[in-house]
């Protein structure tokens, strides 16, 4: 991945960091997939930037085997998220197996839930030659 | 935390990695400390601590013939290597290797699932493909075959068999690696032998035929170190027509007995699929008084939980049984299964569930509507990898260790007694082993119990207590014959030093193998607890 691309990936971290609240809108510029943890909180989906948003409640199955899986086997596609940090660490360790990683990381202001699941804002981008765009 | 192989400098781990570029291209083979960093257990409770093992580099060749060149250069440099397959063993050492500085050969490259024949029912895989993606070409070509996952899916069918992990479907299936039927290894010495029927060329029955003629070397693989699985052969269940659950409560504590019995009857009779044991008294602990009986030094007594069960108007114990098959078999054994139980134990009762036809739609996976609080997870029984019915990480993850027990009732209730004593030396970790500890039927034909302590990145001092609770726990089950199935590296030793029969008869043999074939230690030394004869010293 080139420097420009990490930086401008890496930038969208505290615009998504404002989630939930009334920097929603545009916070997921430059993304191909925002991901939304609703266990954090539901509200508007639309108008926020990305060029898809995709919810899920704690469990990644779904977004990662219907989406994710599939695109992470072409070069690029940029996915942003405000999830929990357990669903993070499911994505994150994927991602690696597919030549991707986290390129910017950003805890949340916001109550974890029970069990202590904190909210996180993250940017999850290609990294390796080979899926690079 | 940069590390160099055993015997190698800084000049030589150099030259060693330009011999690996040469094989994979430079783009396969990492070695800086952000790289590795994914190649760290994650779970590990002794996380940032001197004991924590570190890889020196990774390397991902793309086909067997490159496996075979990269054993060959790490034979030439003389440097260990540690095989993942897709590094998901996490609770069990993840991707990070038995000795530091070796270097992980990576097989997440080699993802082709190269046959799925469902007329004869079996899968041929490579060791990067996925139980998900094995999922994915079965469904996508509408096959009628079942998978048998572990959860979550998210790790390899080679990887999972050689581990000899478990999943939740019919018991001939559960066993992963009993499952399988024939391999591809690449020897250390680089050399490529098949096993069974894949020894013979021209053969069609590879996976069909799991022997061939002679020795059949495969168990060696499994938790071993004496080759690099490049192909492996799995056995799948037909698609069942039809899904169906039931469940079974018994009211006294003794009852248990004559239930694990009954249990064992059906499934060694292939009458049912995996069952879910449970106390319905668990329900009532965050009463302390409850919770001081269960967890009671030197256990409860048959009259005390009795009369536990009856003041909360509860039975003690509970199984839920699943059946798979067609319509009218699947019925048939319920009922079966229902008059037999409840015609020998005196006030056990049974509520049908749920029954549908498979393939089970979304919304059935989803949404299961038994009429009681059920332990079953709906995707892993009818073979749906999943990455959150079984919840991943709590904390920052858990190790864990399952003894293998017999089944029966009495000796569950010793494990309960025995390893619940031992554990109160750990007063901050959870009652794992306690009065209403239920065992697992996940191998075809032995019990085992759970004990999973959670880990803490940023709590050194709870991870010391789960490592030493971890220790404490191989050497008190080995003192009453129950051994773990399963270790990470940091526990192999430990655990397979208490399989010792004879003056460690067994470990000797591996040894001499071990010795002959690969004296210097290039595929995983130390795997299972088998050093060869450079590492012993």
């Amino acid at each position: 991945m080139i420097r420009r691309d990490m930086l401008k990936w890496g930038a969208l971290v505290p615009a998504l960091a404002g989630v939930p609240g009334m920097a929603r809108a545009q916070a997921g510029e430059g993304l191909d997939v925002l991901l939304l943890d609703t266990r954090f909180g539901e509200g508007p989906l639309d108008d926020m930037g990305a060029a898809r948003v995709l919810t899920f409640a704690g469990d990644v199955t779904k977004v990662w085997y219907e989406h994710l899986d599939r695109a992470w086997r072409q070069p690029g596609f940029v996915v942003g998220g405000i999830t929990g940090a357990d669903a993070l660490f499911v994505l994150e360790t994927l991602a690696r197996q597919q030549g991707r990683k986290v390129v910017a990381r950003k805890a949340l202001e916001v109550a974890p839930l029970a069990g202590d699941i904190a909210p996180v804002s993250w940017v999850i981008a290609p990294a390796h030659p080979s899926v690079l765009a | 935390m940069s590390v160099l192989p055993p015997d190698l400098d800084a000049a030589g781990f150099a030259a060693f990695l330009d011999d690996l570029r040469a094989v994979v291209g430079p783009d396969w083979v990492w070695s800086s400390d952000e790289d590795m960093h994914a190649y760290r257990d994650s779970f590990s409770p002794v996380w940032n601590t001197e004991e924590e093992r570190h890889a020196s580099a990774a390397v991902a060749p793309a086909d067997v013939e490159q496996v075979s060149a990269v054993v060959r250069v790490a034979r030439k440099h003389r440097v260990p290597l540690f095989p993942i397959s897709t590094g998901k063993n996490f609770g069990y050492g993840g991707p990070s290797p038995n000795v530091n500085g070796s270097v992980v050969i990576d097989l997440k490259r080699m993802n082709r699932v190269l046959e799925v024949n469902e007329a004869r029912a079996f899968a041929l895989v490579e060791p990067g493909v996925s139980y998900f993606d094995l999922y994915r070409a079965i469904e996508e070509r509408g096959l009628k075959l079942m998978l048998d996952c572990p959860d979550p899916g998210w790790g390899s069918p080679v990887g999972n068999s050689l581990e000899r992990g478990v999943g939740y479907t019919m018991p001939h299936f559960r066993d992963h690696f009993g499952a399988h039927c024939g391999m591809e290894v690449v020897l250390p010495d680089g050399e490529v032998m098949r096993t069974g029927m894949g020894a013979m060329p021209g053969a069609q029955t590879w996976q069909e035929y799991p022997y061939g003629f002679g020795p059949d070397p495969s168990g060696l693989f499994a938790q071993g170190n004496f080759g690099i699985v490049t192909k492996m052969g799995f056995r799948l269940l037909p698609l069942p027509e039809y899904y169906r659950t039931c469940l079974i409560t018994v009211p006294k504590r003794r009852d248990f007995v004559k239930l694990v019995e009954h249990v064992n009857y059906l499934n060694d009779s292939g009458l049912i699929g995996e069952v879910e044991y449970g106390s319905p008294l668990r329900a009532k602990m965050a009463d302390p008084q409850v919770m001081a009986l269960i967890t009671k030094a030197g256990g409860v007594s048959d009259a005390e939980l009795d009369a536990a069960a009856e003041a909360a108007g509860l039975p003690c114990w509970q199984v839920e049984l699943q059946f798979l098959g067609p319509e009218r078999a699947t019925y048939e054994n319920w009922t079966f299964a229902r008059d037999r139980i409840l015609g020998d134990i005196p006030g056990a009762q049974a509520i049908e569930g749920e029954h549908f036809a498979l393939p089970a739609s979304e919304h059935q996976l989803d949404t299961p509507q038994q009429p009681w609080p059920s332990a079953i997870k709906r995707r892993r029984s009818l073979g749906v990898p999943s990455l959150g019915e079984w919840k991943i990480v709590r904390d920052d993850g858990h190790i864990g260790f399952f003894p293998v027990l017999p089944r029966d009732g009495e000796a569950v209730f010793e494990m309960q007694r025995v390893l619940g004593d031992a554990m109160k030396a750990f007063p901050t970790l959870p009652p794992f082993f306690n009065a209403l500890t239920t065992p697992l039927l996940w191998h075809t034909h032995t019990f085992q119990m759970v004990f999973a302590p959670s880990i803490k990145h940023d709590d050194p001092e709870h991870n010391a207590i789960s490592h030493a609770a971890m220790k404490r726990c191989v050497e008190v089950a080995a003192e009453h014959g129950w051994g773990d199935y399963r270790a990470s590296p940091i526990y192999q030793d430990a655990v397979a030093d208490t399989y010792s029969f004879n003056n460690h008869a067994l470990r000797r043999f591996h040894e001499q193998l071990k010795d002959a074939i690969d004296p210097d230690g290039i595929v995983a030394p130390g795997r299972g607890g088998i050093w060869p004869r450079r590492f012993r010293a």
